[in-house]
């Protein structure tokens, strides 16, 4: 609600961002495993801002039936803002943005889930946006991945993921909202961090050969501390309150 | 959503409980289950609520924004009122446009809220025929455990009571927000929804999800603060008896008001 | 756990590295044992698994189960049975040889909602799993309550060598009948002896991670008689 451009110094002289943050740290991430009663593997993340629901079915009977696969299961995946999630109201229908969204995050987290055991199966993977902030769709699938694991679907590797970006002239770490709106440069990173192989890159804005490398380095830092509050919850969740 | 199958041996429990005149979960004939809010879930809403009815989990939001009248109603603000099942809730719910089921959830829910009244439309109007605040509450199922009626009902009411309406001036004919005056919305009435199923002629309130599939009818009734019935829906495959109506009518009025002590514990509820 | 071998892991996790081989829920990669699946990692003799606390039921050929009737067709039942693939019980393995389905109403025999105790016959995958209940106890369960559990804790509801089991069934004279598929049917005579049980189940389900679980269900299940 109207902040001007000239309001905001993003980064300040001590490397102090608009938020307080310094340049390598994350925003607060809290995940929850096991949050909802119906399905089969749940999770709940707030990641700054962003306050996002993930449920996951399956294996299970594909509907309609051609789309079943005879040699591997496949992965299904929807996310969708709710209506109040943002600061204008928005239209219940799936938007393209959302549309790109979801295919992005299914295939950020295909490599992972292995399906091969599981053929003319379908695993669906239900993201909710109750409340959307900067780097939603990295939050999204950090819950999602949760949910997956909580599930009980076989997993290669946990898939974590976190932003980076170029503010103000400086490779920093999980942008924000007034940052990526102000900023030079974001770019979403999805890594599973045993295997070491990114599954999701993305970037919008323009970075020097050099900063595209700071940048991919920064974001991958980001999600191994995302990976450690990943199995910090699902630990909670299977082992209870002493995880070791 | 598909009707998801119950099991007979669960169905035959249920039926023979009700002979004796108990419940499948202890509850007494006109017990609604525990009802759990907590508003503000979304800053960035205007207002919201997670509201949990039993098992079953709704997460309400309100946006409140200026929007033209409806043309035949300029005298007046806009409040629409949805819901949506998530597909995350229930292994049955299809994704894709609503269908019939969720529509007519959607439409019982705006309906008890707008025909109480509680919402003063007519304060919310910022030029006569021009411009207006809409008010608009969305309902999004997370976890279901049947009588989504009742908890979309209670989530969209605690929403709006612990809404705060942003203020707007009109500059060059345009609607400009005032920032940081945001005061408490226009409220008459705590409207209260109560459903009530009907297994072989045996009248309960807040059906759970294994009641809901034994259900041969059910009826919503939403009352106001005066004890007053604003709004009405009848459905499922049996029919009622002019008896068993007042006795809908007298329980919607008995357990509603126990349910409005609840929502006036809200922020924002104690006005009515 | 005091077995030093054991240890709890989540998708992803090293387990250990070196030449051992991957057995249950571990990927090999390289040379380090990968843990795919939410559960206790075990390494014993030369092989590592992963004995796994959440997921679905995989049917396997012999597995003793119970269904819910969810359809039929003119030849066979569908069952759900809390697996990735629906169980299929031909009718001919209820009407016997001279089925006809021109006259043979197979709604006469079970109908949706029916609950099925029944044994898994044939399965690999590429069909639906086939499933049968000629045999002695099975058949149309006609009484008692259901409870679902996820599948990975059924082994801990029978516990080693029946003792978790048993010990529930003597002290609430509840008879139990477990299906692999985590789905359990509970009957009792009296009702304080049926909610004790269920309760004792949803403990297990709670609590399947933790150790001497055994007596703590004992525990309860004795300071609840007093």
């Amino acid at each position: 609600m109207g902040v001007r451009k000239s309001d905001i110094v993003l980064l300040d002289d001590k490397g102090i961002r608009c938020d307080g943050r310094k340049i390598d740290e994350p925003r607060n991430i809290m995940i929850k495993a096991g949050v909802l009663k119906n399905a089969n593997g749940s999770a709940y993340i707030e990641f700054g801002e962003n306050k996002i629901l993930a449920g996951v079915f399956g294996p299970r009977d594909v509907h309609p039936k051609h789309l079943a696969n005879t040699d591997r299961g496949i992965l299904r995946c929807r996310y969708h803002m709710e209506p109040f999630s943002v600061s204008e109201r928005k239209n219940p229908a799936p938007s393209r943005r959302e549309i790109e969204i979801s295919k992005v995050i299914k295939e950020a987290l295909e490599p992972a889930v292995m399906l091969e055991n599981f053929p003319r199966t379908v695993v669906d993977v239900y993201i909710e946006v109750l409340q959307a902030d900067g780097g939603s769709r990295c939050a999204a699938l950090d819950a999602a991945a949760v949910a997956l694991a909580d599930a009980g679907i076989p997993m290669r590797d946990m898939v974590s993921a976190c932003a980076a970006g170029k503010v103000a002239d400086t490779i920093v770490l999980d942008i924000n909202n007034e940052e990526d709106q102000e900023g030079q440069a974001d770019m979403p990173v999805a890594y599973m961090p045993n295997l070491e192989k990114v599954t999701l890159l993305q970037l919008d804005g323009v970075l020097t050969p050099a900063e595209y490398k700071k940048c991919v380095e920064t974001a991958i830092n980001g999600c191994k501390i995302v990976y450690e509050i990943q199995k910090k919850a699902l630990k909670e969740k299977f082992f209870g309150d002493s995880p070791q | 959503m598909n009707t998801p199958i119950i099991d007979d041996l669960k169905k035959k429990k249920i039926l023979a409980l009700l002979k004796d005149g108990q419940r499948v979960d202890g509850r007494a004939l006109d017990e609604a289950r525990p009802l759990i809010i907590d508003t503000g879930v979304i800053p960035k809403a205007e207002g919201s609520a997670r509201v949990r009815l039993g098992d079953t989990e709704i997460v309400c939001g309100v946006k409140i924004q200026p929007d033209k009248p409806f043309p035949d109603l300029g005298d007046r603000g806009i409040f629409i009122c949805t819901a949506e099942i998530l597909p995350l809730a229930d292994p049955n719910v299809e994704t894709g446009p609503p269908n019939e089921e969720v529509i007519e959830l959607a439409r019982v829910v705006d309906r008890g809220v707008r025909e109480s009244g509680m919402i003063d439309l007519t304060k919310l109007v910022l030029v006569k025929d021009k411009s207006v605040i809409g008010i608009f509450v969305d309902n999004t199922v997370t976890d279901y455990d049947g009588n989504l009626f009742d908890a979309c009902s209670y989530a969209s009411v605690a929403s709006i009571l612990s809404c705060k309406v942003p203020k707007w001036e009109i500059k060059n004919d345009a609607p400009s927000l005032v920032p940081d005056s945001a005061s408490a919305p226009p409220i008459t009435t705590i409207p209260v929804s109560v459903t009530m199923g009907k297994i072989a002629d045996t009248i309960i309130v807040d059906p759970n999800a294994d009641e809901w599939k034994c259900m041969d009818g059910r009826i919503t009734i939403t009352t106001n603060s005066a004890g007053n019935i604003c709004a009405v829906q009848k459905g499922g495959e049996d029919g009622f008896t002019f008896e068993q109506l007042i006795k809908c009518s007298e329980l919607s009025i008995s357990t509603g008001a126990k349910i409005r002590e609840i929502l006036k514990q809200v922020p924002g509820g104690d006005k009515c | 756990m005091d077995d030093i071998k054991r240890k709890y892991v989540i998708p992803g996790d090293v387990i250990t590295t070196g030449p051992y081989r991957a057995e249950e829920n571990v990927n090999l990669v390289g040379d380090r044992m990968i843990a795919t699946t939410v559960g206790i990692s075990e390494i014993y003799d030369s092989g590592v698994r992963v004995i796994p606390l959440t997921g679905m039921y995989v049917p396997r050929i012999d597995d003793f189960i119970i269904g819910i009737v969810k359809s039929h067709t003119s030849l066979s039942w569908e069952l759900d049975m809390r697996s990735c693939y629906p169980g299929i019980l031909p009718a001919q393995d209820v009407f016997g040889r001279d089925f006809n389905p021109k006259v043979d109403d197979l709604t006469s025999r079970l109908k949706k909602g029916d609950l099925v105790a029944a044994r898994i016959v044939n399965f690999d995958r590429s069909r639906d799993p086939l499933i049968t209940i000629g045999d002695r106890d099975l058949g149309k369960i006609e009484e008692g309550e259901l409870i679902k559990i996820s599948p990975s804790k059924v082994p801990r509801l029978i516990g080693k060598r029946g003792s978790m089991i048993q010990a529930i069934e003597s002290a609430t004279k509840a008879l139990i009948t477990i299906g692999q598929n985590g789905y359990i049917v509970v009957s009792c005579e009296e009702p304080e002896g049926l909610l004790k049980a269920l309760d004792a189940i949803r403990m297990i389900e709670e609590q399947a991670h933790v150790p001497n679980l055994t007596e703590k269900i004992q525990e309860m299940l004795g300071s609840n008689s007093e």
